[in-house]
């Protein structure tokens, strides 16, 4: 500690050197804000190259352009197996293995990968940051309590990582670029107090440090190959030969010197590819991705705090025209199984022209959802996963049968029976809720013909099921001349012979063959 | 962190025990009461057993024909499902689904019957498998109070089926079925022949859960 003071001196001194007294003051002040200590969690995929190209694919090797001849960057395990290194020439690891598929580094695609990484690292820290093209950095020093310690919450993002097909080294330590450069090292580091940063690092090879290789070179001509050696070095001669850039480093690792990080923050609308290397026409297969897609989605949603109440699938064809398959829910909700659900009801029925190549999950717009606190255990004891509310009821229903065949009703004050009622869209917001009451006292059967049927006559009396006894009636109505429906009807109440109580109604103006013709247009059910 | 941790397993084995004690009481345990849902017919109550329609159970009614009063024989019921019970603890009124019904369910009829319009859900399913499907969904769901379906052909496989739903779901089942399935076996709780004639209506219940078959008169 004290061989790190005295070494930090001449950067002080470059500022405005305090005294001593004021020095110790600083200090004394100092203690307490010690204790708000950030605890820095770093992510180092060094196979990322690889991984971005798709999961689990042995045969392959990422080879990269480097002044003009390509070199092979990183091999699948197959392929390492039958000897394919790196900086082999193509050519050589194709000899090694016929079957070996070669693909051209995909930095886009990498960076893509590596912010759908940090969206889903969001969920275990609200500082995120991406830190050089391989690197993920989280400050979790506020998330250990939540997660359950720091053991508990590396074992998480562990296990996370290795679910999504990820070699990543992880390490903890109180500066970013201390984790970062122990998890370079391929250290299971944690090291949670900035004293014992120096000792985590001391050893740590230089070739850890994304320095520049030339910078490497002559520290190894010095024989200078770990960090301890840096330290070791005069601070003046190290910042004259390698810059003063490097000694900030070595300082910002120690922590001697601040070392502010960016938030990365994600686009508030989720969208998200899915790229095959070849057709796929398995739909199980395919609504394995989507589900996939989805997890994603929610994750993405879940940090934000917000839900959706749309989303669209749009799946590729190489030849044939994308298809697009819409959700739609009753209400906000973010979770992937709720909406793989809806998925897979509607996927049954849908017609993929031919195989798909690539699929997309565009969220809708989002809205405010603050997660629900769980039940204690020990409250309810009935499991209540098989219960869900009306509007997800609604959606099952909608998506199996239609939206159109799934509807609530009203009444609506208009005296003509067939416009006394109206569907009510179970999926719109409640305002179409106002209900009108209508007259009461009148006599109105429970079931409604969807079209009035004219009946058959009998010497000028109506028949259904032989001849009708009138129970009660007329009751004249006569309204709606203000469009083309109007109507000028005598209702009556009537039995038919075999006990069915009917709402029989004639016209009043309309005359058929000298008679009135009569109608049946409800059941007293 | 570690004290922390619990023997799970003999905790809950002990605290089964404990509950076994008969002088510990639970609100949740009590035996639920075999009591039915009243029909508002009293000559009806009388003959059901719990004097009431089954609740969490399938009821089938036959009928040889629509309009005979089959759906006013269950309005008060149904009423008394989708309202709010100003007595009772406040309980979300449950909503009362139509699936496949032959006609048009007329709101305004339904309001003079007391019915909660805004808790009316109507499902028209394409064919008999989604119907019962969705009746299925909406039994076990438990948002649903009663749940009224029309099917054409409605196997033994399939009442036990939405007998079982009906179970989960807390929610009451009510098929309406053709005179002519009288004879088809059916997992239903309660089954019903309603016809009627120039004389009336008759209520003949063919098969009852703990109850005896018998005839009524013009109930409706």
């Amino acid at each position: 500690m004290s061989m790190a003071r005295a070494r930090r001196s001449p950067v002080i001194a470059r500022d405005s050197a305090p005294t001593p007294d004021t020095a110790r003051r600083l200090t004394q002040y100092a203690l307490p804000l010690a204790k708000a200590e950030r605890l820095w969690f770093c992510v180092y995929l060094p196979k990322l190259p690889l991984e971005a190209c798709g999961p689990g694919d042995d045969d392959l090797a990422v080879i990269e352009e480097r002044q003009g001849v390509h070199r092979v960057l990183l091999a699948g395990a197959r392929a390492r197996a039958a000897g394919v290194l790196p900086g082999q020439s193509p050519n050589a690891a194709l000899a090694l293995l016929p079957g070996l598929r070669l693909e051209e580094r995909n930095e886009i695609r990498e960076q893509q990968v590596l912010e759908l990484l940090a969206t889903w690292l969001e969920q275990f820290s609200s500082f995120v940051s991406i830190a050089g093209r391989d690197v993920l950095l989280l400050e979790i020093a506020g998330s250990l309590r939540l997660f359950g310690g720091l053991k508990s919450l590396r074992r998480q993002v562990a296990a996370g990582l290795e679910a999504q097909g990820f070699e990543a080294s992880l390490a903890i330590a109180p500066t970013p670029l201390a984790a970062t450069w122990l998890a370079r090292g391929g250290q299971r580091a944690c090291v949670r107090e900035p004293a014992n940063i120096m000792a985590a690092l001391r050893s740590l090879p230089l070739s850890c440090l994304d320095w520049p290789p030339t910078a490497l070179e002559s520290l190894a001509g010095m024989g200078i190959t770990d960090i301890g050696d840096c330290q070791r070095l005069p601070r003046e001669g190290f910042a004259r030969r390698f810059g003063v850039k490097r000694l900030l480093e070595l300082d910002r690792a120690l922590g001697h010197a601040p070392d502010p990080r960016n938030s990365w923050r994600a686009p508030e609308r989720f969208c998200a590819d899915f790229e095959m290397t070849e057709e796929q026409g398995d739909r199980e297969l395919l609504l394995a991705i989507c589900h996939e897609l989805l997890q994603a989605h929610e994750q993405f949603l879940l940090t934000r705090q917000l839900g959706t109440q749309r989303l669209l699938f749009t799946f590729f064809h190489l030849k044939a025209k994308a298809t697009s398959l819409p959700l739609g829910g009753a209400r906000a909700d973010r979770a992937a199984d709720h909406w793989y659900e809806l998925l897979r009801l509607r996927f049954e029925k849908l017609v993929l022209p031919e195989p798909v190549i690539a699929i997309r999950l565009r969220g809708g717009t989002t809205r405010a959802l603050h997660a629900t606190s769980g039940s204690l255990a020990f409250q309810g004891g009935a499991p209540r996963e098989h219960y869900y509310s009306m509007s997800q009821l609604a959606e099952r229903l909608a998506a199996r049968i239609g939206n159109e065949s799934v509807h609530g009703v009203n009444a609506v004050a208009d005296y003509r029976p067939q416009y006394a009622w109206r569907t009510r869209d179970l999926f719109a917001a409640r305002a179409a809720d106002a209900l009108t009451r209508v007259r009461q006292g009148i006599e109105r059967p429970l079931w409604l013909l969807p079209e009035p049927e004219l009946l058959s006559m009998e010497n000028g009396h109506p028949l259904h099921q032989g001849k009708l006894r009138f129970v009660s009636g007329p009751e004249r109505l006569e309204t709606g001349w203000w469009d083309e429906h109007g109507i000028a009807r005598d209702y009556y109440t009537a039995v038919s012979p075999r006990g069915a109580g009917l709402w029989v109604f004639r016209n009043r103006d309309h005359q058929r063959d000298g008679e009135t013709a009569w109608y049946l247009h409800g059941m007293f059910g | 962190m570690v004290g922390a941790r619990m023997p799970r397993d003999s905790d809950t084995s002990s605290l089964e025990k404990l509950l076994e004690n008969p002088r510990v009481w639970r609100a949740r345990s009590q035996p639920a009461p075999a009591e039915g849902l009243s029909s508002g017919y009293t000559q009806l109550d009388r003959l059901l057993p719990g004097s009431g329609w089954p609740r969490q159970a399938l009821t089938e009614i036959l009928i040889e024909q629509y309009g005979i009063g089959e759906l006013q024989l269950l309005m008060p019921a149904l009423a008394s499902l989708c309202t709010e019970d100003p007595g009772a603890e406040p309980v979300e009124p449950g909503w009362i689904a139509w699936v496949a019904p032959p006609f048009q369910p007329y709101p305004p009829a339904l309001q003079k019957f007391g019915i909660n319009l805004a808790r009316m859900l109507i499902v028209r399913p394409r064919n008999d498998s989604e119907a019962l499907w969705s009746a299925e969904q909406a039994l076990s769901s438990g948002t649903c109070a009663a749940v009224l379906l029309w099917p054409h052909r409605l196997d033994d496989q399939a009442s036990r089926r939405l007998q079982l739903a009906a179970e989960k779901g807390g929610s009451w089942a009510i098929a309406f079925r053709p005179l002519a399935a009288r004879h088809e076996p059916s997992a239903a709780a309660l089954r019903l022949e309603l016809s009627a004639d120039h004389r009336g209506t008759r209520l003949a219940i063919l098969k009852s859960r703990g109850g005896s078959p018998a005839v009524l008169h013009n109930v409706v």
